[in-house]
């Protein structure tokens, strides 16, 4: 069958037109399939941010949320909880909040925006457990000089009311704070740094927040 | 050859040959026409099958809780889901589309006679495993047509003799009281499982072995002429070419065309007026509603009218199996010794001709279509009933008269053929 | 013997043309829904008329009807809307922007009020199509007889009461004379006390709800129509450039 003139130059022109062609096709079809693996509109639900009204919140007392399936504690500390805090600083493995386990503008004493208010992710650094809340200064049989905290029951982790890990335990870090704002006085929105040029991302503030952005 | 080549080859002796034997050197009449496309396109529709439905199941809860809202899931929450599911729906009608023409082209070039006849006995097994991995797939939406549609299906097994509701009980896995059983949890999980892993398995199996039984005795051809019986001094069938690259080429210019239509539907036209998709599933399963009517999706809807239009449960069931068994027998039903319909009697032509329009009218009465026609022709008060049942039940007798027909058409030497070429003939 | 190719390939090719003809007249418009309403005449392509239909539906029907498989984040991308004029504008529930369409009304409630629980409607045009959502909505009358007070010629006996009665006004129906001590049947609708809208721009109002509840049915439209050109027009390509192969290697073939 071969005879004449085969023009292979030809042939060769068009088999790798053709497969460029069809392979671009193929790989554009891959794409949406590929995309299919994102995360959906369900789970993207399921991450939103969390707009709390703190409100209600006694000082002294602490609220659990939920965000990202995981539990976000928020608690207003009073006077007494607060003085307590800075003397802890000996017995804290990273006192100054060197290690990256918060927003730059939590990086302080209070790991916080507004100096009362702790809003960090409750769960222990050390193997992901849930630390209780022992919020009373005063002595408990897991530590005689305390002065308020979270305590792990699992492996006797503690950390002070800033969520700071004291030394001698087995957590390695302090427990976690995410991006969170304050859209008003009196409802935070977890896990949405707040927005640029707004003064809470020089924190920590004192007393009631004013000039709070939306 | 390449140094890639060379080092793949010597490392895997035994693929090379594979190769060659089923591509470059599996040699092919050269007349095929446009019938000869749906081979390959059938084996194109189950790969798309196969990947779509891989990462359907990735998205899709097979509870009957969650089945539906998953399906919504997919179509919304999912990326490009919507994308996916159009596919494999897609994928699914143009699988039988696709088989009911590639069985035609077996019907009207005789490449079911001999030495094909495994060949089209393989051919069959993949149609009846593929009605049942379709029939399954169109359960797991759990929309109210799928609930029913399995009901009623399922219930079919009732009319076999003595076991027939312990039957239909253990199909479904549910119980019933007085016989009367309704799909549920059970029904669905076990679907699933076969719709997505057993059936698959089964139809890729008989797809091996369909191609190997082919490429054994060699492709017929729209002459129907053996080319294996005049080779070439190279030994090679004079009007043979290579598969590859000839028809892998040839092929490709199908599967674009294909393609086209295929994209047409998927994304301007995916329900296709609600035959692709049934504008019934769109509401979930409920066990006290039944859709306005229950039928099947298009492609069953011929056998489905033969089972309506006989007026016995255990007769029309029997008449169903009937119609789709007797395809099995046609090797040997017809005993005509010319294969291609260029050269068969005149009788041939009109009694296939017949039977595809049979076929087709068939289908449009377990579509439910033929009660507009009816009211357009008869007028508005006419009984739609009687008179499609009196339609209907010649067109059923009309199908099976065709294989009678066939018989005695063959059997009896009434047929007046042409002579046939020694060649094929290229008026290609 | 080339030319013979050629023909052999126009007319493979005209035949599978002849399928494409055949897809294109199976698009839905071909197979008119059974029933003979009349056409609804959407166009889920207008985005205004979408955005009204979607501030109607929120005002008149999110209190009992869910759209639960849309979320208000996805309606604002189908819509070209942005999260804040959601939020303000078309969000009653105090649903979060990423949450579902659920309306706020408890199910039990509802169960009590109507008898049973309101459909969801995220699925709605699907399943009865949208000439008959638009001709649904336009047929209410007054029925003393009925626990609503309204009844409904295309859904007889419909449980749901009018809730677009300010805009249309109240129907009242024409009856038929009774025959052999039947009561008549309904010959037809007369406004007999008008709404705040005229009829046309009721008719208006009842298109963008249907427009609404169409793209809600599959808002896969909106994005599907713009790619499948762009897919058909690559395939017709490809399809150019492997024919074009194909003849080049079938020169061999004698």
């Amino acid at each position: 069958m071969a005879d004449e003139s085969i023009n292979k130059g030809r042939r060769r022109f068009l088999t790798a037109s053709t497969a460029v062609i069809g392979a671009g096709g193929l790989a554009l079809t891959a794409l949406p399939f590929v995309k299919t693996w994102l995360p959906s509109a369900r789970a993207e639900a399921a991450g939103a941010p969390v707009k709390v009204d703190v409100s209600k919140l006694e000082r002294g007392q602490r609220l659990r949320v939920g965000w990202q399936k995981k539990p976000v504690d928020i608690v207003n500390r009073s006077a007494d909880q607060l003085k307590w805090l800075k003397a802890q600083d000996p017995r804290l493995r990273d006192p100054d909040s060197r290690e990256p386990q918060q927003p730059k503008y939590c990086q302080n004493t209070y790991r916080a925006i507004r100096k009362e208010w702790l809003v960090f992710i409750d769960i222990c650094t050390h193997l992901g457990c849930v630390p209780d809340f022992y919020g009373e200064v005063k002595p408990e049989p897991f530590d005689p000089q305390w002065k308020g905290g979270y305590y792990c029951p699992c492996h006797h982790s503690r950390y002070d009311l800033s969520a700071r890990v004291y030394q001698g335990v087995p957590a390695p870090l302090n427990m976690v704070v995410m991006p969170y704002h304050w859209v008003d006085d009196t409802h935070i929105l977890i896990g949405v740094d707040p927005p640029a040029g707004s003064p809470q991302l020089k924190g920590p503030l004192e007393g009631p927040l004013k000039g709070a952005t939306a | 050859m390449s140094a890639f080549t060379q080092w793949f080859n010597e490392r895997t002796p035994g693929l090379g040959a594979v190769y060659k034997k089923h591509m470059t050197e599996y040699y092919a009449p050269k007349n095929f026409n446009v019938m000869y496309y749906f081979g390959s396109l059938a084996l194109l529709v189950l790969v798309n099958q196969i990947v779509t439905g891989i990462f359907l199941t990735m998205f899709y809860t097979p509870s009957a809780a969650g089945a539906f809202d998953s399906v919504q899931y997919i179509m919304r929450d999912v990326d490009w889901g919507w994308l996916v599911r159009y596919m494999h729906t897609t994928g699914a009608s143009m699988f039988f589309i696709v088989i009911y023409l590639h069985m035609f082209r077996g019907l009207m070039y005789g490449s079911y006679k001999k030495p094909r006849e495994l060949v089209w006995l393989l051919g069959m097994l993949i149609f009846l495993a593929l009605m049942a991995e379709a029939f399954m797939g169109y359960v797991l939406p759990w929309g109210n047509m799928s609930f029913w549609g399995a009901k009623v299906i399922i219930t079919l097994f009732s009319a076999v003799p003595w076991i027939g509701d312990t039957l239909v009980s253990w199909i479904m896995g549910t119980v019933g009281a007085a016989g009367l059983y309704v799909p549920g949890d059970a029904t669905l999980n076990r679907f699933f499982a076969l719709h997505v892993v057993a059936l698959p398995l089964v139809l890729l199996l008989l797809v091996v072995l369909h191609l190997g039984a082919l490429h054994e005795v060699g492709s017929n051809n729209p002459d129907g002429v053996e080319i294996k019986q005049h080779k070439g001094p190279n030994g090679h069938p004079l009007d043979g070419i290579p598969f590859h690259p000839y028809y892998t080429l040839k092929d490709l210019v199908g599967v674009g065309v294909f393609l086209i239509i295929c994209a047409i539907i998927i994304f301007f036209a995916p329900t296709v007026g609600g035959f692709f998709i049934e504008h019934d599933n769109a509401i979930p399963a409920n066990d006290l509603v039944t859709p306005a009517t229950i039928k099947p999706v298009w492609y069953f809807s011929p056998f489905y009218a033969i089972l309506r239009m006989i007026p016995s449960k255990g007769l029309g069931v029997l008449a169903l199996i009937a119609s789709i068994l007797v395809l099995f027998l046609v090797p040997w039903l017809d005993r005509g010794k010319v294969k291609s319909i260029r050269y068969r009697g005149l009788g041939y032509k009109v009694a296939l001709a017949i039977f595809a329009a049979v076929f087709f009218l068939l289908g449009c009465i377990g579509a439910d279509l033929t009660p507009g026609w009816i009211t357009a022709v008869f007028g508005p008060n006419a009984d739609i009933t009687s008179i499609e049942n009196l339609f209907g039940r010649i067109l059923v007798i009309l199908y099976f008269a065709f294989f009678a027909f066939l018989w005695v058409y063959t059997f009896f030497g009434l047929e007046r053929t042409k002579p046939v070429p020694e060649r094929v003939t290229t008026h290609a | 013997m080339r030319d013979m190719t050629l023909r052999a390939s126009v007319r493979t090719l005209s035949a599978l043309l002849l399928a494409l003809a055949v897809a294109f007249a199976a698009s839905p418009s071909a197979f008119a829904e059974e029933g003979g309403y009349p056409d609804a005449n959407i166009n889920v392509h207008d985005q205004a008329s979408l955005q009204r239909g979607a501030r109607l539906f929120m005002n008149y029907c999110v209190g009992c009807h869910s759209l639960k498989y849309m979320r208000y984040s996805q309606m604002a991308a189908g819509l070209g809307l942005t999260e804040q004029q959601v939020m303000d504008n078309l969000d009653f529930t105090g649903a979060k922007f990423q949450d579902a369409i659920v309306s706020a009304m408890p199910e039990a409630d509802a169960e009590k009020w109507f008898g049973k629980a309101p459909p969801d409607l995220s699925l709605e045009i699907q399943a009865r199509g949208a000439d008959w959502v638009a001709a649904y909505l336009k047929a209410f009358y007054l029925d003393p007889s009925t626990s609503s007070g309204w009844n409904n010629t295309v859904f007889p006996n419909v449980a749901m009461p009018f809730p677009l009665w300010q805009l249309q006004g109240e129907q009242v129906a024409v009856m038929n004379p009774p025959e052999d001590g039947q009561p008549g049947t309904v010959k037809g609708l007369k406004l007999a006390h008008p709404g705040s809208m005229t009829p046309a721009q009721y008719d208006e109002a009842v298109r963008d709800i249907t427009a609404f509840l169409a793209y809600v049915s599959s808002p896969d439209e909106l994005v599907r129509s713009h790619i499948g050109a762009w897919v058909v027009l690559y395939l017709v390509l490809f399809t150019l450039f492997a024919l074009v192969l194909k003849l080049e290697y079938w020169k061999d073939v004698h």
